[in-house]
């Protein structure tokens, strides 16, 4: 048959340079220059912004953001959202602690033993996630509503569990992963290096991250190639919900304290991070090369803007304001590389 | 108004699709008061020609007049200009779903506004009743259009069209959804308002349709008039028939690899399509293949994708061999909708047809196995690409339906169900994918196909099962004529 045929390469192709470019987006690396430029930036204006400490710290502050993130971006890539992760994260890692400590110090007395507080928190970060699966697959919910009642619902469980008090010290084994350090560098960075390492994996050379793509380009056609879309749909949101509870559980470690504001406004960033690593709010585009890139931008970014002491009201507005030209430059750059419109 | 001139005139119209040239030059007249049917098989640009007489899509070239309007065709849109003059009512109901009986009738409709310009609310249900009456239908006009069967909602397209006022109507395949009562109300209505000076255009695949309510015959091939302003009194079906076909102009011909003793691969047994429908029962063998044909709505790719696994029947079972259910591979109606995902590549997307077989037990999937297989099909498939990474929506029509063949075939069925398989595809894809079903059937699949077109049957299909109604009605093997299929398709034999 017409073997030779089966690749042809198109007379007059784009240059070499733009096809870099191309590939440079489509992997997701549109947003490292940027991030490049703003180191260098920052090294210029703030003497201190490239000491070795200053970098940890900002990974340290990243990471429990680089895990929601990630987990938002199980959600997004099918095509969904889950705004409940934002109240995971204060719920998870709270419910564990009122679980370990003693009533004296505002628990429910059931003083279960440490190693218990990983598998609370864990657990009921699944659950709530299978819950929100089943809501949109079973019960046909749109997302935005049923999982904003849950972070509201979430929000109020906090204060309701915990007396509106914050647990102080909930225990070495739910804060060992947020405050150990080895060789100086925090454990929480290594789990999220290390969840981050897995998911990208498994979103490029796994089925389940190839049937994530699928049902979020084209559910219809995710169907018709026989991939079991709604088991796929309900994975995603136990997955995004898992990670959201590792989130506030690294939360929890680096304050040694569960409080009851924990995680408030995160939802905001995650989405930020995502649009601007190039994740498609419309589904089926984007990758953990590209969520590191957002994350990594939103901690350099609020990082800087403390250590040149700007007002706290101003870090708030310009943060906002460099999301929003982040994410234009997202777009255009993904439009310019595929010439197809995408939904951000 | 002067009986003698024609109300509709069309002249010279020509209308191009990428490759396809759809009308060549057509003339088209019409006259006041009278039933006019445009006849043709699938392809021959007889929606294509009523399309360019509303506006729906603007021709190419070429001038109309419909009535005092004139207009010369540039291929931009001019059906704001014709819109007082004619009503085209399309084969299926463009409804608000979410609107009322009523709003749906008189949407847009100045006869329901009051002095302020608002919408009345009490004279829009009134009038809506009265018509409602009327037409005999049975239902509140404060009904959801959305909540109506099939037939009322033909009914309800109609009826708004008709209450237009235009002195010409368009009527594409108006029957089709409809049962025999709906049908009567139809035509009395019809009949009552070319009393009145009222033209009608009309399509309908059913003949015997056309011999009982239409005046004058237009017959189109290819895009072009074969038989102009025939009286029908004058033309039998047979006569009509030959006119339709024309000279054979077939580019490639049906193999048969079909054998009565091969092994049986999918069976399906006392399958009913809607609780209540006749059962149905069939039987797919090894090297053959099997159309579904029958008119639109006849529950043939209901019944498609029933076999497929991808839809459960009302009740009956489909079985395979020792009650094990073979491999199939599907390839569905509308690759737009459920085909392709158009931000993948080729790869992405002929990979996901087939995760299992590409994956290790861990689930990862094996990057060389995965290029080799992927590859293979592509070249089995013909699929022309930049690169397998090229996203499949920048791809053309027939490649992009060639990638769903090849994501079809990833998972190595034996079974392969094609709805629609060259819909939208250009002649030469069309020849590669024919070629493709025989070879594959010729390697011993099963292969079942959905189609509307009579060529595309006669090219392919052993055997040809004409589905009408959810039910089997009749059946054609092994040599059967292209003249037999015809009359079948169109429901006279």
């Amino acid at each position: 048959m017409m073997a030779d045929r089966q690749v042809m390469a198109k007379d007059g192709g784009p240059s070499k340079l733009s096809s870099f470019g191309s590939a440079l987006v489509a992997n997701g690396f549109t947003m490292y220059p940027v991030l490049l430029l703003l180191v260098i930036v920052g090294a210029l204006v703030a003497p201190r912004f490239l000491s070795t400490i200053n970098l940890i710290n900002i990974l340290e502050q990243v990471s429990v953001l680089g895990l929601t993130t990630i987990g938002l971006t199980f959600v997004v890539l099918i095509g969904r959202l889950d705004l409940s992760l934002e109240g995971i994260v204060g719920f998870a890692p709270m419910l564990a602690a009122v679980m370990l400590v003693p009533a004296s110090a505002g628990g429910f007395g059931f003083e279960l033993p440490g190693w218990m507080g990983l598998i609370v928190a864990l657990g009921a970060a699944g659950l709530i996630g299978f819950f929100n699966g089943f809501m949109v697959v079973k019960v046909g919910l749109n997302p935005f509503i049923s999982t904003l009642g849950l972070l509201v619902l979430l929000r109020g469980g906090v204060l309701i569990i915990s007396n509106g008090r914050s647990i102080y010290s909930p225990g070495r084994a739910l804060t060992y992963l947020g405050s150990e350090r080895v060789l100086g560098v925090p454990l929480s960075v290594i789990v999220f290096l290390i969840v981050a390492l897995i998911v990208g994996l498994v979103f490029q050379y796994h089925r389940y991250g190839r049937a994530l793509y699928a049902v979020g380009g084209n559910e219809e056609a995710a169907r018709a190639a026989g991939i079991n879309v709604d088991r796929v749909i309900w994975s995603a949101f136990v997955f995004a919900g898992l990670l959201a509870g590792l989130a506030g559980v690294l939360m929890t470690g680096r304050l040694d304290s569960a409080v009851t504001t924990q995680g408030e406004g995160i939802i905001f960033s995650a989405f930020a991070a995502a649009v601007i690593g190039g994740v498609s709010l419309g589904g089926g585009k984007g990758n953990i090369i590209g969520v590191i890139s957002g994350v990594l931008l939103i901690g350099v970014i609020n990082n800087l803007l403390t250590l040149a002491q700007v007002p706290s009201f101003y870090v708030q507005a310009s943060t906002g304001a460099v999301i929003i030209v982040a994410a234009v430059l997202t777009t255009l750059a993904s439009r310019r590389s595929s010439g197809m419109k995408t939904r951000t | 108004m002067d009986r003698s001139r024609p109300i509709v005139e069309m002249t010279n119209i020509i209308k191009t699709f990428g490759s396809t040239r759809a009308l060549r030059g057509v003339n088209f007249t019409v006259m006041p008061g009278e039933i006019h049917a445009l006849l043709g098989r699938n392809g021959a640009g007889k929606s294509t020609l009523v399309s360019a007489l509303s506006g729906f899509t603007p021709a190419d070239e070429g001038a109309i007049r419909i009535g005092a309007t004139a207009l010369v065709a540039n291929g931009q849109s001019y059906a704001a200009d014709i819109r007082g003059d004619i009503a085209h009512v399309q084969q299926t109901p463009r409804l608000f779903d979410q609107l009322t009986v009523a709003e749906n009738l008189f949407i847009e409709n100045p006869v329901v506004r009051n002095r302020w310009g608002g919408v009345s609310h009490a004279l829009m249900i009134e009038k809506a009743t009265t018509l409602l009456r009327d037409w005999k239908i049975d239902i509140r006009p404060t009904a959801l259009a959305g909540q109506l069967d099939a037939g009322t909602r033909q009914l309800l397209e109609i009826m708004k069209a008709l209450n237009r006022g235009v002195p010409v109507m368009i009527l594409d395949e108006p029957t089709a959804a409809l049962s025999n009562a709906e049908k009567r109300i139809l035509f009395d209505h019809v009949r009552a308002l070319k009393a009145q000076g009222v033209s009608f255009v009309y399509i309908s695949h059913h003949l015997d349709e056309v011999f009982e309510v239409a005046d004058t015959v237009t017959i189109l091939r290819d895009g072009q008039v074969v038989t102009a302003r025939a009286e029908v009194a004058s033309l039998d079906v047979e006569t009509i028939a030959n006119l339709m076909m024309g000279k054979a102009t077939l580019r490639s011909v049906r193999e048969d690899h079909s054998d009565a003793a091969a092994p049986l691969l999918l069976q399906a047994r006392e399958v009913r399509l809607k609780p209540g429908s006749k059962p149905i029962s069939l039987d797919v063998r090894r090297g053959e293949i099997i159309a579904l044909a029958g008119p639109v709505g006849s529950g043939k790719e209901d019944l498609a994708m029933i076999l497929a696994g991808h839809k459960k029947p009302a009740s009956g079972q489909i079985t395979g061999p020792g009650g094990k259910l073979p491999t199939i591979g599907l390839v569905p109606t509308d690759r737009h909708a459920s085909g392709y995902v158009g931000i993948l590549g080729v790869r992405e997307n002929v990979a996901v047809g087939g995760l299992g077989l590409l994956s290790n037990g861990l689930g990862f999937i094996n990057r060389r196995k995965e290029a080799e297989h992927v590859g293979t099909l592509a070249r089995l498939t013909n699929v022309i690409a930049a690169s397998l990474e090229q996203p499949v929506g920048q791809l053309s029509g027939g490649n992009q339906q060639k990638v769903v063949f090849a994501r079809s075939l990833c998972q190595s069925p034996q079974v392969i169900v094609a709805l629609s398989p060259t819909r939208g595809v250009d002649v030469g894809a069309k020849e590669q994918l024919y070629a493709l079903l025989r070879d594959l059937a010729r390697k011993g699949l099963g292969v079942v196909v959905v189609s509307d077109e009579e060529d595309e049957i006669s090219q392919l299909a052993n055997r040809v099962v004409i589905v009408f109604e959810e039910a089997i009605v009749d059946e054609l093997v092994g040599d059967y004529s292209m003249k037999d299929l015809i009359l079948r398709m169109e429901g006279v034999a």
